[in-house]
């Protein structure tokens, strides 16, 4: 398993342990009242589940399993996948900030920006992996 | 593919199907119940259905790091599955009725209970599978196999 797979997979299961806390939390919540600020933690929530946890995992875990170039690096340029980690969890970092109004007007278009690239260079290191062995025999 | 990724992938199948009705249901105005259903529906997707197919295909396609622990390891995925699932069967059936009957002794535990036991079962899912992560050269090579 790549380096980048393994830090992409890794954190997508801390943020899988902190979205399930605060999804307990907020379930909690409802029923028996914790806390006037728990409400708050719901875009959290959301955000955690679906980039932190489902999105950041399938990124990382296709990286490492579709198939590798017969010739050269394997997986493309290693610098690149590198960087598409560093951007998708900076993104997400930033958007996280943003929810708490620390200076949510420039951190929230600044996080999804990043994601947008993380997610664009993801597709550019992915799309010419989307084949079989078998058509790649044929066509070399 | 393990019996343990079976159970994961046909209850998340399950789930969804179960998402699916709801969201049929809540479209029928005879029928619809507005935004009490909608927490319900969405955990059934997202937590139910896309979390235990990627639970379950990572069990199984995730490399061991020494396989003479697999039974070991299989009582944590079997205790991760129960409680999961254990704990979506009581939020499904309990978390509707919270504005309902907001306060009752019963829905407070069980809501507290159910809270618990899907943190439990991840918790035990991530504590499976973070092992696993590691780079191909560091894991124990298999006699016979390159």
């Amino acid at each position: 398993m790549p380096s980048q797979s393994i830090w992409m997979i890794r954190l997508s299961l801390i943020y899988l342990a902190i979205t399930i806390i605060i999804g307990g939390l907020l379930l909690i919540h409802k029923a028996v009242p914790v806390h006037p600020a728990v409400w708050g933690l719901l875009p959290v929530h959301f955000e955690l589940a679906i980039w932190g946890w489902i999105i950041q995992f399938v990124m990382g875990t296709a990286y490492w399993m579709f198939p590798r170039f017969m010739k050269g690096k394997p997986r493309g340029s290693t610098n690149i996948a590198t960087l598409m980690v560093y951007l998708f969890n900076g993104g997400l970092l930033l958007l996280l900030l943003s929810i708490f109004d620390v200076y949510s007007s420039i951190l929230a278009p600044a996080g999804r920006g990043l994601l947008l690239f993380s997610v664009t260079l993801f597709a550019a290191l992915i799309w010419n992996r989307i084949l079989s062995y078998r058509k790649r025999t044929h066509d070399h | 593919m393990p019996p343990i990724t079976r159970w994961f992938i046909k209850t998340g199948i399950f789930w969804f199907i179960i998402g699916m009705i709801l969201a049929f249901l809540a479209e029928l105005p005879i029928l619809s119940t507005g935004a009490l259903l909608l927490p319900v529906y969405w955990h059934m997707l997202v937590v139910g259905w896309i979390t235990q197919i990627i639970i379950g295909v990572s069990i199984w396609m995730f490399p061991r790091k020494k396989r003479d622990r697999m039974k070991e390891q299989s009582k944590i995925t079997v205790a991760s599955f129960v409680l999961l699932n254990a704990g979506l069967v009581i939020r499904f059936l309990s978390e509707p009725f919270i504005p309902l009957l907001h306060g009752d002794f019963l829905i407070s535990v069980s809501v507290i209970g159910s809270s618990l036991l899907q943190v439990l079962g991840i918790l035990l899912y991530i504590i499976e599978i973070w092992p696993r992560l590691q780079p191909k050269s560091s894991r124990k090579k298999k006699p016979g196999r390159s």
